[in-house]
């Protein structure tokens, strides 16, 4: 078939190309549907959850499976983020603290604990100094 | 005289009876399932904390083994999962490598971040409590310098650290470890291309990174294998009872997940996958830049081959970007997780690798 024609049906695509995928491994593996060894049936299944792994991971990769999980992820977002505004009135109404202020009390404490290492680190430098001077 | 009609369809007796049989077989290995669920202990190896920071805490593996080495030994695991993996079980353990050979191992237990602890960051991690980790080992040991070793994302914390603190790393082993971003081999960095994952927008909403959110992801980079080949290979060796020890006991570790603080993970995202900042030399922490560079110690970088999570050429380039002249690389056969629990690596990988850090540590007098 020319590179160039198209699929008939294009939705059963995915499938085709799995089912090649499959029966190339199978082949590959010297597998005889009329001649099944004992453990025929081991080496049918690892083909098939081979070819299975190998048309996920292609899958996963394509540009419709990650535009597929970019809108999922938004959308769940957006909702996480009305469920938290929501709450955060309703707690604000009833004169309860929320997620939102905790987190300026954390916020302000890292402010003030940066404030004070700064602090601590320059009287560590003067201290130095001094010691340098007084030849301790 | 009659003739048996027999339909061409129709199952022959004999395999019908040794169905049922092994149907029969599996169904009265249930009492054994729940008993080995009931059973399950992970952790091979007794600890006890000797230092505690916020809600991390730094564990002492404990043993009857004579110290041999005055070089302390302290393993990063990721803030992603808890760190037992490295001590799962007997036999499945490579702490007790290192704690048989005679060496004082440690290892950090990073707690499970609070939705409080959404702020801290790469700089708090690395700058932080590791580093006060390291002083307390220091100060406890009395030696300047400790062996390092760091498994997976711990791994990239710890090149990070010895970036910043050389003086303080005697030796530094990276397990699995990340630290170039560039190839699309594994389908993480795929996934967290900025083009489709927006960080900031997720860390502002969430706080944390959540643990089923994590969880899920990772089911999701082998769902033949997680999803469905897992439990057929279950079914099949359910009569097994040491398989059975070894499935919960791996089940316990892979459903223990925990959150990644927000900011931390937002960095990680964002200067590392999506900026790929460290080994190009661009990675500032706390206003100090991360040049690998300025690491000259020993290396022992441990590849694994089949790694899905991790692969190779994530890993590879470290060795390349440091100034150490003493480095070496060691490619196993084996996956991510294979790398600390496989029996491969346990029987072949782990003695080599203590061969090669007893060379290179100060013995004991």
């Amino acid at each position: 078939m020319p590179d160039d024609a198209k699929s008939p049906f294009p939705a059963a695509d995915p499938f085709t190309a799995f089912w090649g995928e499959f029966m190339t491994r199978m082949t590959s593996m010297g597998f005889q549907p009329p001649q099944p060894g004992a453990d025929a049936m081991q080496q049918m299944r690892r083909a098939f959850f081979d070819a299975m792994a190998q048309y996920a991971d292609n899958f996963m990769r394509s540009e419709a499976f990650l535009g597929a999980m970019k809108q999922s992820m938004d959308s769940a977002l957006a909702w996480q983020q009305s469920m938290n505004q929501f709450l955060q009135k309703g707690l604000s109404t009833a004169q309860m603290p929320s997620r939102a202020d905790t987190d300026h009390i954390v916020q302000l404490m890292r402010g003030l604990e940066d404030r004070l290492l700064g602090r601590v680190a320059i009287l560590e430098t003067r201290m130095d100094s001094i010691e340098k001077r007084l030849g301790k | 005289m009659t003739t048996a009609t027999a339909f061409p369809w129709s199952i022959p007796g004999d395999m019908f009876a040794g169905q049922w049989q092994a149907l029969m077989g599996k169904m009265s290995a249930m009492p054994k399932v729940l008993n080995a669920i009931q059973k399950v202990r992970v952790g091979a190896t007794p600890t006890h904390t000797i230092y505690r920071d916020d809600g991390i805490r730094l564990l002492q593996y404990e043993s009857d083994v004579e110290k041999q080495f005055k070089t302390p030994f302290l393993v990063v695991f990721a803030l992603v999962n808890r760190p037992y993996i490295l001590d799962l079980r007997p036999g499945k353990s490579v702490v007790s490598h290192f704690v048989n050979r005679g060496f004082d191992v440690y290892n950090i237990d990073w707690g499970i971040p609070s939705d409080g602890d959404r702020h801290l960051s790469l700089e708090d991690y690395v700058s932080g409590y590791l580093d006060r980790v390291i002083d307390q080992i220091r100060e406890r040991t009395g030696v300047e310098q400790i062996n390092l070793m760091g498994y997976c994302m711990g791994g990239s914390m710890s090149a990070m650290y010895t970036a910043l603190k050389p003086e303080k790393i005697k030796n530094l082993i990276l397990l699995a470890a990340p630290v170039d971003w560039s190839s699309r081999d594994s389908l993480l960095s795929v996934w967290a291309d900025e083009k489709y994952f927006d960080v900031d927008r997720m860390i502002e909403v969430c706080g944390n990174a959540p643990a089923n959110w994590l969880q899920g992801s990772f089911l999701l980079l082998k769902p033949v294998q997680n999803l469905l080949e897992k439990y057929v290979n279950f079914y099949e060796n359910m009569e097994d009872e040491k398989f059975l020890e070894d499935f919960f006991a791996m089940e316990t570790w892979l459903n223990d997940n925990i959150p990644v603080a927000g900011e931390t993970f937002r960095q990680f995202v964002k200067y590392c996958f999506q900026k790929n900042m460290l080994i190009e030399g661009k990675l500032e922490i706390g206003g100090q830049r991360v040049d690998l560079k300025r690491i000259e110690c020993p290396i022992l970088n441990l590849v694994a081959q089949n790694d899905h999570l991790v692969p190779p050429a994530q890993s590879l380039p470290f060795n390349a970007a440091v100034s150490s002249s003493d480095r070496k690389t060691i490619n196993f056969p084996a996956g991510h997780i294979g790398m600390a629990v496989g029996s491969r690596a346990h029987r072949d990988l782990w003695p080599k690798v203590c061969d090669w850090l007893q060379e290179r540590s100060v013995p004991l007098a």
